[in-house]
């Protein structure tokens, strides 16, 4: 055969094919460039934000130092409330509160949501009739709903979770039903050929190609959920960071609350990143399209 | 190498005994097409097809997009269900898929999470041949050395190049040794020299396996190149408009076809009679 093709002079490795090379400059700030600029970006913000705040311009009551709020943000996080205290000033007790209030409810969201969604986009019935509920729900703010949980289960842990778990629930629900209904025809086709029977169809081709669909409906589910965290601690709760920020706020200490606010910002990022990863992790194929 | 033609020879999946010249598939005025429940109309797509295909022959179904080419292959594979007349396959009516018929398709279809080796292993896994572990990992490997990616058995599909990505398709189909290889206009998405590789390729596998095949393709060319019979199908809806028998010497790539005066004249007959036809494809007339 004299035919050749890409892959066949692939095989063929010629030994001096692949060859070191040295980095430009150019090379190197194509690669490392940009977490040059953030490192500097971020830095400049806190430099000025010190600045600015030292300078006066605006109340330190509403405005801390970026060192204060740093200072605070060590403080309460080294520091943990004496035993038998009522209320902690510490930021670190009321985190633990919050996530795992969070772990919880997104637990509870994801073994309500993922067989929910799979089963609406595998089935039309269960599709028609829990679709007007699923958008209903989805659609309303679930901020509207706080008062509510609050008469039915009073300032308590009980409500909070169950905010947690209809906020976050949806995105889940939305994302595996989608993965199931735009599961590509040719791969069903493929499998059909091939032998699969209804079973095999689902475990062997829907559902490994929902999965990242149900991951980035996890990765929502986390952020919609960390606001329910936020929300139902404002509103009704005497613990966790939403409780900090709003007590942080009515006493005046401007540099605990902008803590636990970079906090919150921290852990939101720090738990989406993670779902990134298991996505790119468990798809590689999809990471191509990913930002 | 020369083991893969004498043993799929032998195999005989569940096909009664005929006489080697019988046909394989033996379509009798197969009528078919798809409903469009949203028009509340239904498509005939192709209409009073008969057509026979012998043992290890090369038939490439040839005609303008939209003529029901994809319907008829999909028909044969069982996936789609004749409205009238019957498909005989070893001369049994279709009943849904089954392990003596396997596809090549358009768009790979392979699973994006499968890596080469699992991709082509796929079809022992939804279907039982009868065949122990070691004899299946063993076809396994000398499917995938084959098409040339001894190496790649570890990587995943969108780590290759279209014309990798088909021949792990083809390897696929061919892993199960079918009596019919079933192609919808495999190399369609290939770029125009990997895609000439592939046809020469293709002669090559199918001359070792001895599989018979059905091609479909919209690339005149193509079907001069590969096929013993070409059927030229019409527009909407399609009927066999004629079968042209294409006696060329084999291996065509190695005899350089093209430039001989008979395989320029097939093509312009064939032209001639797709011409029409694609012009008014091409117009999107109904």
């Amino acid at each position: 055969m004299t035919t050749l093709d890409e892959s066949e002079s692939a095989t063929t490795t010629d030994p001096g094919r692949i060859q070191d090379t040295e980095w430009t400059t150019g090379e190197w700030w194509g690669r490392w460039g940009s977490w040059v600029v953030t490192l500097v970006n971020l830095s400049m913000f806190f430099a000025i934000w010190e600045v600015f705040a030292r300078s006066g311009a605006i109340n330190q009551l509403f405005l801390p130092t970026a060192s204060g709020m740093f200072e605070a943000l060590y403080h309460g996080l080294t520091t943990s409330a004496p035993p038998g205290a009522v209320i902690s000033g510490s930021i670190r007790d009321h985190l633990f509160y919050s996530l795992s209030n969070l772990s919880v409810g997104l637990i509870i969201a994801c073994v309500i949501g993922i067989p929910a969604g799979l089963l609406m986009g595998g089935n039309r019935y269960v599709e028609t009739v829990l679709s007007p509920y699923v958008w209903a729900l989805a659609s309303l703010p679930r901020i509207a709903l706080v008062p509510l949980f609050i008469l039915f289960l009073g300032f308590t842990v009980k409500m909070q979770i169950t905010i947690i778990v209809l906020s976050a629930v949806f995105p889940i629900v939305i994302n595996s039903w989608a993965g199931v209904k735009t599961t590509e025809k040719s791969l069903l086709a493929a499998a059909k050929v091939f032998g699969a029977n209804r079973r095999q169809l689902y475990m062997r081709v829907v559902l490994p190609y929902t999965l990242p669909f149900i991951i980035s409906g996890i990765q929502q589910g986390i952020g919609r959920g960390l606001i329910g965290v936020i929300i139902a601690e404002i509103f009704g709760g005497s613990y966790g960071l939403g409780y900090l920020v709003q007590r942080s706020a009515d006493t005046f200490n401007s540099s605990l609350m902008y803590a636990v606010l970079f906090l919150l910002v921290v852990v939101s990022l720090t738990l989406i990143q993670f779902t990134r990863w298991l996505e790119a992790y468990v798809a590689p194929w999809r990471r191509i399209d990913r930002l | 190498m020369a083991g893969v033609g004498t043993e799929s020879r032998s195999r005989t999946a569940r096909g009664p005994a005929h006489a080697p010249d019988a046909a394989v598939i033996s379509a009798r005025n197969v009528t078919v097409g798809y409903k469009l429940h949203r028009e509340r109309k239904q498509l005939t797509a192709l209409r009073d097809i008969s057509l026979d295909v012998r043992k290890g022959e090369f038939v490439v179904l040839v005609g303008p997009s939209g003529c029901g080419k994809t319907t008829f292959i999909n028909s044969v594979a069982g996936l789609v269900e004749p409205w009238e007349g019957t498909i005989l396959v070893n001369g049994r009516p279709i009943d849904g898929p089954g392990p003596d018929r396997a596809m090549v398709f358009q768009d790979y279809a392979l699973m994006p999470w499968r890596t080469v080796e699992s991709n082509v292993r796929m079809p022992f896994e939804f279907q039982n041949l009868g065949l122990s572990r070691e004899e299946m990992d063993e076809r396994v490997r000398r499917y995938i050395d084959l098409v040339d990616l001894t190496g790649f058995e570890k990587s995943y599909p969108y780590e290759l190049s279209g014309g990798m990505k088909q021949r792990v398709g083809i390897a696929r189909a061919l892993v199960s040794e079918p009596d019919i290889l079933l192609a919808d206009e495999p190399f369609a998405a290939i770029d125009a020299m990997t895609r000439e590789a592939m046809q020469s390729e293709l002669e090559r596998f199918v001359a070792k396996t001895g599989q018979t095949v059905v091609f479909i393709t919209h690339s005149i060319d193509e079907a001069v190149i590969l096929g013993d019979r070409i059927v030229v199908i019409s527009y909407r809806p399609g009927q066999i408009k004629e079968v042209v028998d294409v006696n060329l010497p084999r291996p065509r790539f190695d005899y350089d076809v093209k430039t001989l005066p008979e395989y320029v004249e097939l093509r312009d007959h064939i032209w001639r009679l797709v011409k029409d036809e694609a012009l008014q494809s091409a117009r999107g007339a109904d």
